[in-house]
């Protein structure tokens, strides 16, 4: 049986939880765990005095609960599996190093910011800054697989390294900005000034986009690596039409004003 | 006629006092040569020579109220009674927040910091509502900088992008950017090129050689086609469908910027508050850092209240960040948009407010005043506004520049002293922080000695100088 944590008081300032994590609660007893320190606002307070333990840990963890007034969530854990039932909070999996976590909810701002390895997927929407680095930092995420099901705000994949990045909604805008490297693919409409600052990576797209006069057009072509992730995010849950994994796109490089070594795909089957 | 001469006699039979070298502090110009005339009698100001018109209407205004220096939900207490109830509700909150700090001293904003610190609160001031994205830039970007001084002496093509300066620093065109006789610039306007960037013709449009108006929200597609040529990199001619401004006026403003000798970029809320926020900011910035490949090129924000400047200083030199700073957890965490104030505030995070020289309850969004509504505000202003109505602690203060002396920092971050004009009946900004700061160390020292507090605050209290 999974550990499970069930959310019993609602703070009334914002709770930040980092101790939920795989890697802190492994060895741990229950009431080892609900006496392992969170912060309420600014004061130092026990776990359990929001959250009921059950279960034992078998590698797997569920939250259950309103828990988006709760940051910090499965923040740089390694290992195992977060399962949470609801919607969450600020900052959760940032920093994340491996293991996973599903949101059954919405997921909030800065979710994977600077995540390194591991998969996140969200079965809802996600906030701003989702996969990015934080102020400051010239690097964002730099690994790992984020699958969100619904849709995102902006910087999606700001300063990115490395990693991937799946939208089965719509996005904000400055997608993948000062994006290193990496893979950013948004099933819905990306918002303005996608790919701004890029040097490398991709940013695919199975809807128009407008793009920044500092892209060129260079081709319309069929990429055979598209074909192989449609199939890979089949098995994550996504459903991918035949037609736009088989179909044109158009090449876009950019940013020049940078190396000019990335790319925006968009899909030519809506046009059709 | 005799209307005039009658005033002459007036004044000359009043007890007039002249301040010479005085500070306005109205807006970030921060202008030091006033030359004010004070009715020592009446307490106000009756003459600013030198001053600009938003600058007379400011010396004007500050006169004297009728008021009690302190109130609790509205009724008249003591200064002593309203410190007390001020410590005691910043201690006793779990989210306290700390917000304005614009339109006082340096030294009020360093007390204000040091209460921030010991309630493990939150800190940020008006720089998050308005340059806020331009500090969020200069982390990003990097910033090339020059004083303001620089440019009146080597500035030969001034540029001024998203403001309008003719009507909110009316003295920057001709105290430091564009009509003063420089080292270097010995004919004034004649040896610059003034260009204004703006999406609609405003008032300063006069001064402006070239005038450049961008579609509304294309400010980041033309400083970036603006980078792009600056490089070398060909544009296509769509760019005047996309953002309003022809391929040659483009092309010839990048070879004007790279050919001038000392070039400067003054930016506005025109940029940094419209779509795109710290990433117009960003490319302007970027801009002017592709262009020393060339010549001496910098940028400068155009900032408002008068100390704003001070503040984001103040607050970069206590705790390492500029505005949007969190203490909760004992040590300083920056992250604008979790920790800016009208977040705090939209979302229902905050639980007390400490609110200094700003008027919050008058210009956030509805939801951030609806919560400040229902949580313990404290405020010091000079005057009555919409946010010391909601106050439960009000302290009435004297103004900076006029009754109180200190440091204040211009926009070029040049710092100036204050001279005041008069005295006031109520206490400054800085006095009645230093007496909350005591109070509020002495109930956390007395909660750690009765066991309230964590063992890591005992430290903190213990062994904190501030």
């Amino acid at each position: 049986m999974a550990l499970h944590l069930k959310l019993h008081t609602q703070p009334d300032v914002p709770l930040e939880a980092d101790c939920i994590s795989p890697d802190r609660m492994q060895s741990l007893k229950n009431n080892e765990i609900s006496s392992m320190t969170v912060f309420h606002g600014n004061r130092q307070v026990k776990l359990g005095d929001f959250f009921d333990c059950k279960g034992t840990f078998d590698g797997e963890i569920t939250i259950d609960g309103d828990l988006s007034n709760i940051k910090h969530i499965g923040a740089s854990m390694s290992l195992g599996k977060i399962i949470i039932e609801g919607s969450v909070g600020l900052h959760t999996g940032a920093g994340m190093q491996g293991g996973e976590i599903i949101i059954e909810g919405d997921a909030s701002d800065w979710l994977a910011a600077e995540m390194l390895d591991g998969k996140i997927t969200v079965k809802g929407n996600a906030g701003h800054m989702t996969g990015c680095g934080y102020r400051g930092s010239s690097i964002g995420m730099q690994g790992g697989e984020i699958f969100i099901h619904g849709n995102v705000k902006n910087e999606t994949g700001h300063v990115m390294r490395r990693g991937l990045i799946v939208v089965g909604g719509d996005s904000g805008d400055f997608t993948g900005v000062n994006m290193i490297a990496g893979t950013i693919i948004v099933f819905g409409t990306m918002g303005i000034r996608t790919g701004a600052g890029m040097k490398r990576g991709s940013i695919i797209s199975f809807n128009e986009a407008e793009i920044l006069p500092t892209f060129s057009r260079n081709c319309e072509y069929q990429p055979t690596f598209i074909r192989f992730y449609a199939k890979y995010l089949e098995k994550n849950g996504f459903l991918v039409d035949p037609s736009y994994a088989n179909g044109s796109f158009e090449r876009w490089s950019g940013d020049s004003v940078e190396i000019n070594r990335g790319e925006i795909l968009l899909s030519k089957h809506k046009n059709k | 006629m005799i209307e005039k001469t009658n005033k002459k006699v007036v004044e000359e039979n009043k007890n007039i006092k002249i301040v010479h070298d005085a500070t306005c502090t109205f807006c970030g110009c921060v202008c030091d040569d006033m030359e004010l005339h004070v009715d020592v009698d009446e307490k106000r100001i009756i003459k600013s020579k030198n001053a600009c018109v938003l600058g007379r209407a400011w010396f004007a205004e500050h006169t004297i109220e009728n008021a009690p220096a302190a109130m609790i939900d509205g009724k008249e207490v003591t200064i002593e009674e309203a410190i007390e109830e001020a410590a005691q509700t910043l201690v006793n909150a779990k989210f306290p927040i700390t917000y304005g700090l614009s339109d006082t001293t340096s030294e009020a904003q360093r007390q204000a910091v040091a209460i921030t610190d010991y309630i493990k609160g939150n800190i940020d001031t008006t720089t998050s509502v308005c340059h806020g994205p331009s500090g969020l830039a200069f982390q990003g970007v990097g910033e090339s900088t020059s004083t303001l001084g620089e440019v009146k002496n080597r500035a030969d093509l001034v540029i001024y992008w998203g403001g309008n300066p003719a009507e909110s620093h009316p003295r920057h065109f001709g105290r430091y950017a564009v009509t003063p006789k420089g080292m270097f610039t010995p004919n004034g306007k004649k040896d610059r090129t003034v260009v204004l960037v703006d999406v609609r013709k405003t008032k300063s449009a006069g001064v402006a050689d070239i005038l450049i108006t961008p579609k509304p929200g294309k400010d980041f597609e033309v400083l970036w086609a603006l980078r792009a040529l600056v490089k070398g990199v060909k544009l296509s001619s769509d760019i005047e469908k996309e953002t309003g401004v022809p391929l040659e006026i483009l092309t010839d403003l990048a070879k004007r910027m790279k050919e001038c000798r000392f070039g400067v970029l003054f930016f506005g809320m025109g940029l940094t508050m419209t779509r795109g926020r710290h990433f117009n900011s960003g490319a302007l910035l970027a801009l002017a850092t592709d262009l020393n490949e060339y010549t001496h090129f910098v940028a400068k924000p155009v900032r408002g209240h008068g100390n704003v400047t001070g503040a984001d200083n103040v607050v970069a030199w206590q705790t390492g960040y500029p505005f949007g700073v969190n203490f909760s957890r004992g040590y300083p965490r920056f992250n604008p948009g979790e920790f800016t104030t009208v977040d705090t505030l939209s979302n229902g995070d905050a639980d007390a407010a400490l609110i200094v020289a700003s008027d919050p309850g008058s210009n956030f969004p509805k939801k951030a005043i609806e919560h400040l509504k229902n949580i313990p505000v404290i405020t010091l202003d000079t005057k009555t506004t919409d946010t010391t109505k909601l106050s439960h602690v009000a302290f009435k203060t004297s103004t900076y520049g006029i009754n109180t002396s200190g440091t204040v920092y211009r926009m070029d971050d040049v710092s100036i002293t204050l001279r005041p004009a008069f005295e006031s009946p109520f206490p400054d900004d800085e006095k009645i922080l230093k007496s909350i700061k005591k109070r509020v160390h002495e109930l956390i020292l007395k909660n750690s000695h009765s066991g309230g507090a964590s063992g890591e605050a005992k430290v903190a209290a213990a062994v904190n100088p501030l």
